[in-house]
């Protein structure tokens, strides 16, 4: 029994980093613009189609793509804010919204239009197998992938509190005019945190194509669920993000073995809604 | 309360006019149904419109109460018999309670907030329906066929008394919608939208006017719900309670003109015929191009025309005017 | 006589061309409407079952020497070789436009049946509105039981419903025990959670029981998920003999990964549908190989079924791939419809339902491996379809069930993943 509880935990873990990743360039976004970016999964999408045509047309390894996905959707996240959403900034809220569910409906559908609607899946790269650990089975691509969760988390940390462009992004964040009046050019900072923003769910897409499989809806469920993280985390919070996704994963997990499987994403839902009952601004949100 | 003016009481009355003779002059069974769809996707617009265009409470959970809509008057109808017109009360009465149930401990959250959270809230009520065997889980509920009568609300024949139906139910959600709007609850609820300090500072009672707005707004909801499973006879969660339906009722709210009494049902009307004549013409073809042209006109729109749709009348009328 | 001799050649030109048109106008075509859901999240089935349409439809129009209906002759032959040409909606999956193209095909586009939807609840709504207009349906795709259990004049169905397959699965599992002499007690049912699984689950349930077998595990769970490692998890406490997994292809391609990770390795793995669409063995490649589908049709049958060989090469040429589970099952439904209306030697609604009563297709005559089609008068299902049993092995399917038709010996029990590359 312990044994199973252990090996859930484990799982739980490793699909809970994956979360984190998602969450983190999610939560950037949000953080600095007030924007929900409804395309985020379709970012991750872009991600995971991009290292599966390096690895299917090169033979490149989804790890060494991943500095390939992060400049590609970078640019792509530049492109985006510079030519659509940075044009609705100062619109109400509604059109903020809503400008980027068009967005994701464009983009899956042109992933369709290119790439058909068939699933894929990276099945031979060298992170291949499953670890055994005292009797738990570790996934190696997952294990990798949520090492890489971590190490990508602590780099955004470090470059948001030691770099001079992070520390002005930090204080957009916190308060837009004063930003403004101290000389920082938030207009830079939006389209840059949104490159940011959107190079690390890049990076998320392709650490999940080792061992996900990839198609154009492939991003719905992932961006819905990193609402719910980001959300619980608290608008804005790299931690709080970071954390949250680690709940999420582990409530995943533990709800659906202990309780019933069928339930575990309501599970999920229930646990964000009894928090921010109590807490509205979130785990870590101010 | 403001009088009509000439102008608009003609207007209103040609179109209502042109609408009640239009079934008549065009008998293209298919433009009937889509006809009936943007009217139904109207109506959800202007409820989702007096919580979210008035109130400002972004509701992206709006499904589920359309969904308790359709199962609540399908299960009375199956299991007990009961009408459906008494299953449309039934559903909205248990529709506007669910949403107060929600809707108060959610009091305190606002904007994004609110908008995750009733996302949440709307994926809970699916995945709750989708395992809830007394109302057959997933297998859904399919409604007997019987004679077409407006008491059995089941029309085999002609899709006529569907139309002019789901006509007066829209014409209903907007008189409700316009009294809303013009009455003090309105200014109560615009005040609400603005800030709930400012709301406060007024005396206004926060807490008791969202509620009010968001149960009106399910009741609504859930009236259109129930006309659904009478249309289609069939419902299951995957069909009335998925999260792209709530989210297509923003879309239409905000592309027509959020805050407007007439804004969602220009959404609809320009949103639903896009989304059907392009998956006429091309879905079958199977490459996501009817798609791919509706991501990029709401893109266009929500760039070019960020106040929606009526907000492009209202500025041609003004400058008329000026 | 001059002028009257020009003038009688002119009569017979005129004559000429007036039959000539007429011919040309009794050549007419046949619409038949076809839902299938060609966008959205499961249009990479809907396409694969528009190839079998489609070829079915080549093979009625033109001239080909297959043993199946009407493929000898050019068209409808009893219709003045009349020519059958199906006109695609797309359904994005939704019960509401299953309902709303079938009106508008039938009222816009005049086609005078229907075949397709794919997914059960669209065909329900589908057909909800032919049996309204009382045009026939006939459904060689959807697979809930309920389909036929509504009493329908005008619905029609080719293919096995999940509670034969569900039923198909139990007596496999019987004739391993007394044949081979391998010892099942205890199954797991694991099912997606729509209307699809849910209802293979039920019956799954209700025949294990019957049968004799413990159910120790009874998992439903979303197709759409990010992670299923806590349903393996429950999997694997209940150490059952046997898992019985009704799904779509996306959680097909999850579980065999998440098995594979896991260690979850019982005695036998008995699945249904997701596991045969063409994407899953491009995708998990070997992982696929021992796990036993439910199927009703394989490439293999054509050692005993040389059509199957000839339907196939027709549709390698066509398509450039072998012809799929999926493309196969929708394949038969043009002919079913092509051959009651040519014998009906009108499209009139009444007289075609009068045919499609009287079908009688030969076993020979089909690509499956049936005695044939026939339809039961009161639920309208063909009484002969039967589902048989294939297995991967060396990332190929295979017939091992039942015996008297396998091509190959069943692999049993399911080797552990260790080992497995």
């Amino acid at each position: 029994m312990p044994e199973q509880l252990l090996q859930q935990i484990v799982n739980g873990l490793m699909i809970g980093f994956m979360y984190s990743l998602v969450a983190i360039g999610l939560t950037l976004i949000w953080g600095v613009m007030n924007i929900v970016n409804f395309a985020h999964g379709d970012f991750l999408m872009i991600g995971m189609f991009t290292s599966f045509w390096l690895f299917t047309i090169f033979g490149l390894d989804p790890l060494f793509s991943i500095p390939i996905c992060f400049l590609l959707l970078f640019i792509l996240g530049i492109a985006i804010y510079r030519f659509i959403v940075s044009k609705v900034m100062k619109g109400p809220m509604l059109a903020q919204l809503v400008v980027t569910f068009g967005i994701s409906i464009f983009l899956s559908n042109l992933a369709v239009y290119f790439w058909t609607p068939d699933f894929r899946l990276i099945s031979t790269t060298f992170l291949q197998g499953t670890w055994d650990v005292g009797g738990i089975n570790i996934s190696v691509p997952k294990a990798i992938a949520s090492i890489g969760s971590v190490i990508t988390s602590i780099c955004l940390f470090l470059f948001m509190k030691k770099t001079k462009t992070g520390k002005a992004i930090l204080a957009t964040e916190m308060n837009r005019e004063s930003a403004l009046l101290m000389g920082i050019n938030t207009e830079r900072i939006n389209s840059l945190s949104f490159g940011i923003g959107a190079a690390l769910v890049g990076v998320a897409g392709a650490f999940l194509s080792t061992y996900y499989y990839i198609y154009p809806q492939v991003g719905g469920l992932f961006g819905t669920i990193a609402f719910a993280v980001v959300a619980l985390g608290g608008f804005g919070s790299i931690e709080g993000a970071f954390i949250a996704g680690i709940l999420v994963g582990l409530a995943q997990t533990l709800g659906g073995f202990y309780f019933d499987p069928s339930y575990k994403y309501a599970i999920v839902f229930m646990i964000y809604l009894i928090t921010i009952w109590i807490r509205p601004q979130g785990l870590l949100g101010w | 309360m403001k009088k009509f003016t000439t102008k608009q009481i003609s207007v209103t009355g040609i179109t209502l006019l042109v609408l009640l003779l239009f079934p008549l002059v065009i008998t293209q069974t298919y433009i009937i149904h889509v006809m009936i769809l943007v009217f139904m996707f109207g109506m959800l617009g202007v409820a989702w419109n007096i919580m979210g265009g008035y109130a400002g409470m972004f509701s992206f959970g709006q499904a589920a109460f359309f969904g308790i809509g359709a199962y609540t008057s399908s299960f009375l109808v199956v299991t007990f018999h009961v009408n459906p017109w008494i299953g449309l009360i039934a559903g909205g009465v248990v529709a506007a309670v669910m949403a107060a149930a929600i809707g108060y401990p959610c009091s305190n959250l606002r904007g994004h907030y609110f908008a995750i959270a009733t996302i949440a809230f709307g994926e809970i009520v699916r995945i709750f329906f989708n395992n809830w065997k007394l109302v057959n889980a997933a297998e859904g509920i399919t409604l007997p066929m019987v004679n077409e009568s407006f008491t059995n609300f089941m029309f085999h024949s002609s899709k006529l008394p569907y139309y002019y139906i789901i006509l007066s139910f829209l014409l209903i959600a907007l008189v409700i919608c316009y009294f809303v709007a013009h009455s003090k609850m309105g200014y109560y609820f615009r005040a609400i939208k603005e800030s709930h300090d400012v709301a406060r500072a007024l005396g206004v009672n926060v807490v008791w006017y969202r509620l009010i707005a968001i149960m009106i707004s399910a009741f609504l909801s859930a009236m259109a719900g129930t006309f659904y499973a009478q249309y289609i006879l069939y419902i299951d969660p995957e069909s009335v309670m998925l999260l792209a339906i709530s989210i297509q009722l923003v879309l239409i709210s905000m592309l027509g003109g959020a805050g407007t009494v007439m804004g969602p049902v220009i959404g609809a009307a320009i949103l639903i015929p896009i989304a059907e004549f392009t998956r006429i013409w091309l879905g079958h073809k199977g490459t996501g191009v009817d798609m791919l042209i509706y991501g990029f006109l709401i893109t266009l729109i929500s760039v070019y025309q960020p106040q929606g749709i009526w907000g492009l009348f209202a500025n041609i009328g003004k400058k008329k005017n000026g | 006589m001059g002028k009257n001799l020009w003038w009688r050649m002119g009569l017979c030109l005129f004559l000429l061309f007036t039959f000539s048109f007429s011919a040309q106008a009794q050549q007419k075509i046949i619409k038949i409407g076809a839902v299938y859901p060609l966008t959205g999240n499961i249009a990479s089935t809907g396409l694969d079952c528009k190839r079998g349409v489609d070829l079915a439809v080549d093979i009625i129009n033109g001239k080909y020497d297959l043993d199946l209906p009407l493929a000898k002759s050019e068209g409808l032959p009893n219709l003045g070789g009349a020519k059958l040409q199906i006109v695609y909606a797309d359904t994005k999956g939704d019960p509401k436009n299953g309902m709303s193209e079938a009106e508008r095909l039938i009222a816009q586009e005049e086609v005078v049946a229907m075949i397709g939807a794919y997914q059960s609840s669209v065909t329900k709504t589908a057909s909800q509105a032919t049996e309204r207009l009382k045009i026939p349906y006939v459904c060689s795709d959807s697979s809930s039981p309920t389909l036929t259990e509504r009493g329908y004049k005008y619905f029609f169905r080719v293919s096995p419903h999940d509670a034969i397959f569900a039923h198909d699965q139990l007596v496999f599992l019987k004739d391993l025990e007394k044949s081979k002499g391998k010892k099942v007690q205890t199954v797991a049912l694991l099912y997606e959670n729509t209307e699809f699984g849910s209802n293979a689950g039920k019956y799954l349930k209700k025949y294990a029981e019957e049968f004799g077998y413990k159910v120790v595990a009874d998992v439903s769970y979303s197709a759409n998920a990010t992670d299923v490692t806590s349903e393996v998890g429950t999997l694997i406490k209940s150490k059952p003999d046997v898992l019985m997994h009704a799904s779509y292809i996306t959680d097909a391609i999850l579980f065999t990964k998440t098995f594979k990770e896991m260690g979850f390795a019982p005695k036998g793995i008995l699945t249904m549908a997701g596991y045969i669409e063409p994407g899953y063995l491009p995708a998990v490649k070997a992982d696929g190989n021992n796990i036993i589908i439910r199927s009703t049709f394989a490439l293999d049958l054509a050692k005993k079924k040389p059509l199957v060989a000839k339907v196939n090469e027709l549709f390698k040429k066509k398509y450039g791939i072998d012809m799929s589970e999926n493309a196969a099952r929708s394949f038969m439904a043009p002919f079913v419809l092509a051959d009651a209306i040519n014998r009906a030697k009108t499209t009139e609604s009444e007289a075609v339902i009068k045919a499609l009563l009287e079908t009688d297709i030969a076993g020979k005559q089909v690509i499956y491996p049936w005695k044939g089609i026939k339809f039961d008068p009161q639920s309208h299902q063909n009484v002969y379809a039967q589902g048989t049993l294939v297995q991967i092995q060396n990332q190929d399917y295979v017939t091992i069930w039942p015996f008297a038709s396998a091509a190959k010996d069943v692999v049993w029990p399911f080797p552990s993943w260790k080992g497995r590359k």
